[in-house]
């Protein structure tokens, strides 16, 4: 996948409104692989629709998304698993963690699938998150910073064409936002992906190719 | 899979899928049981007469006192003849024609004076139903020879009831077949002698019998314009102890001559019996089946949302669904071989029994028992897999 086109896409709650001040919204743009996009919003116009529609979870919306040349409502179901295996990574702003398993085991989940990191190398990224003394706690009983970081750990393993961070540093102090941007960049880089960050105030440090107002 | 597992088997529930186990099992064992029970029962009705190749029944209508008395025909018209044609069991009928004109028949030695005679009658029927060889069986108008078969009966009654009481030789089959009968023939203004002949004794057709070709023929000479009509019928059946013939002869208020007809209704009540147990039988598999199909809907339910998030991850539906399904057809697959083993067990008690009252009964398999169980199983499965397979879809979708 080398880009993501919106052609004229709007929630259809908005559909209503009269007029529409976004640079995303209504627009046509293209998300190339490769170059590292920041997405500021306010409150309530509509950053987790826009995540829920490109991952393909959500389709409540008028106007197209395209993968390269795919409409992505036309995909059929394994055609996203596939994506969402290679293609796609995404960190949630809600984790989506499950809190009945170890951190390590929540990320084992992802990896057992994609087979990508190894086990040293997943230990290295906790280590390097500095919450290596919470491999074996039950995610459930991590605060959110540290779910926050489990779960950044979890969208590295695997192999992806665009990464979809959304809020990714909402909770962490700026060290801890500091170290996750080195990381991020490191990945990215290795897999010359492109970047899509959203923020509703703080946001993670990035040399942005470009920003876009919601 | 093992952390996939790990995650999915939160919220089973033991009680329900005990619930659903020994349900699942009852309501297996019973319809293996009954169809495992029917097939070796069933036999011991039906296989009795396979040693004879063919089956028939004779059938007359009932003699009553009223239709003596008003007259009312009790011979057979071509309508009754084809409707008992058309029945499904019958592959065959035949009826009796009796002769129409008066019959003499005696023996005695020419020499001496000593002569028996005795008014009798003649029958015949078609030369598919002669249960004897048919070599002699033929009439040739310029020999005057008839050919005729008696009934074993009359060569017992003489041999075992009459001479045994008065010390007279036994007459064997053979030697009756050298003696030469006497036969005088009147009517149609004519009178004529023949010489009858004894080929053989018959089991199955209780009457004098002489060749279809000659009845046919002397009917026409001394009793012509004479209506025949047969007053008992030959019925070829496919097979004996199928009850369509009971019920159907019942209906009409037909009477057959032999006790052929009881295996009939035997096996109809224990088809009535097995088919009852049957339905129980699946009646209880089919509520287990709903136990389990609530109580896998109930732990999908409980799930959702890990469920939803591993497809978010990148599990693909199937694969999420597989730990259930796996599940199921395991619970499926331990109930379908225990089933199988009580129901062994349950056949190996009544076998006991059933070979020592009928010790000539082929012993049989368990694979009626088999076969049901897996059906049941096969079906039960594929309902299950696909149902689980259809609510993942449906969480996918989750709209």
């Amino acid at each position: 996948m080398n880009n993501i086109i919106l052609q004229q896409t709007l929630p259809n709650v908005f559909a209503e409104r009269e007029s529409i001040v976004s640079e995303v919204w209504k627009r046509n743009l293209e998300l190339q692989k490769g170059e590292i996009y920041l997405i500021e919003a306010d409150s309530g116009t509509g950053k987790s629709s826009l995540c829920s529609y490109i991952y393909g979870y959500r389709n409540d919306y008028q106007g197209t998304f395209q993968f390269d040349k795919d409409n992505i409502r036309s995909l059929s179901v394994s055609k996203w698993v596939n994506i969402r295996k290679h293609s796609l990574s995404m960190l949630f702003q809600e984790l989506r963690l499950f809190s009945e398993l170890t951190a390590l085991e929540n990320v084992q989940l992802k990896n057992n699938l994609t087979g990508y990191k190894t086990q040293k190398e997943i230990e290295d990224l906790f280590e390097a998150m500095g919450i290596s003394d919470k491999f074996n706690s039950k995610a459930g009983k991590l605060s959110f910073g540290q779910q926050q970081r489990v779960a950044f750990i979890r969208s590295l393993c695997q192999p992806f064409d665009f990464i979809f961070l959304d809020e990714p540093i909402s909770h962490l102090d700026e060290t801890n936002g500091q170290i996750m941007g080195e990381l991020l960049m490191q990945e990215v880089n290795k897999q010359g992906a492109g970047v899509i960050v959203t923020s509703i105030g703080k946001h993670i440090e990035l040399n942005y190719n470009k920003i876009f107002k919601l | 899979m093992k952390l996939v597992w790990k995650l999915l088997r939160q919220h089973i529930s033991l009680p329900q899928l005990g619930g659903f186990f020994f349900a699942n099992l009852f309501g297996m064992m019973i319809v293996a049981l009954s169809v495992q029970f029917y097939k070796d029962i069933a036999q011991v009705f039906t296989e009795g007469d396979s040693f004879i190749k063919k089956d028939f029944v004779i059938v007359t209508k009932k003699v009553s006192t009223l239709g003596s008395i008003t007259g009312v025909s009790n011979t057979f018209s071509e309508d009754d003849l084809s409707e008992v044609k058309s029945q499904s069991f019958a592959k065959n009928v035949g009826s009796f024609i009796p002769s129409q004109f008066s019959v003499t028949a005696g023996f005695g030695m020419d020499q001496s004076d000593f002569h028996l005679s005795t008014e009798m009658f003649f029958e015949s029927v078609p030369n598919d139903y002669v249960d004897v060889s048919l070599q002699k069986w033929h009439f040739d108008k310029n020999s005057h020879t008839i050919p005729i078969i008696l009934p074993r009966n009359y060569l017992n009654l003489y041999n075992f009831g009459f001479a045994q009481s008065r010390s007279l030789p036994k007459l064997s089959e053979g030697l009756m077949g050298m003696i030469k009968l006497d036969i005088l023939i009147r009517g149609n203004n004519k009178v004529e002698k023949y010489k009858g002949n004894i080929v053989g004794f018959s089991s199955r057709l209780n009457t004098i019998l002489v060749p279809e070709e000659f009845i046919n023929w002397a009917n026409e000479i001394y009793a012509p314009g004479k209506q025949v009509q047969p007053s008992r019928l030959i019925v070829e059946v496919k097979n004996p102890a199928d009850e369509n013939i009971a019920k159907f002869f019942q209906k009409k208020g037909y009477e057959t001559e032999d006790n052929k007809l009881d295996a009939g209704k035997t096996t109809y009540f224990l088809k009535l019996t097995t088919g009852i147990v049957l339905a129980v039988g699946l009646l209880i598999s089919v509520l287990s089946f709903y136990i389990l199909m609530l109580s896998i809907y109930l732990l999908l339910q409980k799930n959702t949302t890990k469920l939803e998030n591993l497809l978010l991850l990148g599990y693909s539906p199937g694969r999420v669904a597989l730990p259930y399904q796996i599940l199921t057809l395991g619970l499926n697959f331990v109930v379908l071989i225990l089933a199988i083993i009580l129901v062994s067990w349950a056949r190996s008690y009544y076998m006991g029994i059933v070979s020592s009252l009928f010790p000539q009964l082929a012993a049989g398999t368990i694979i009626p028992a088999v076969a049901i169980g897996t059906t049941l199983f096969v079906v039960v499965s594929s309902m299950n897999i696909v149902a689980i397979r259809k609510k993942v879809q449906s969480i996918w979708m989750h709209k």
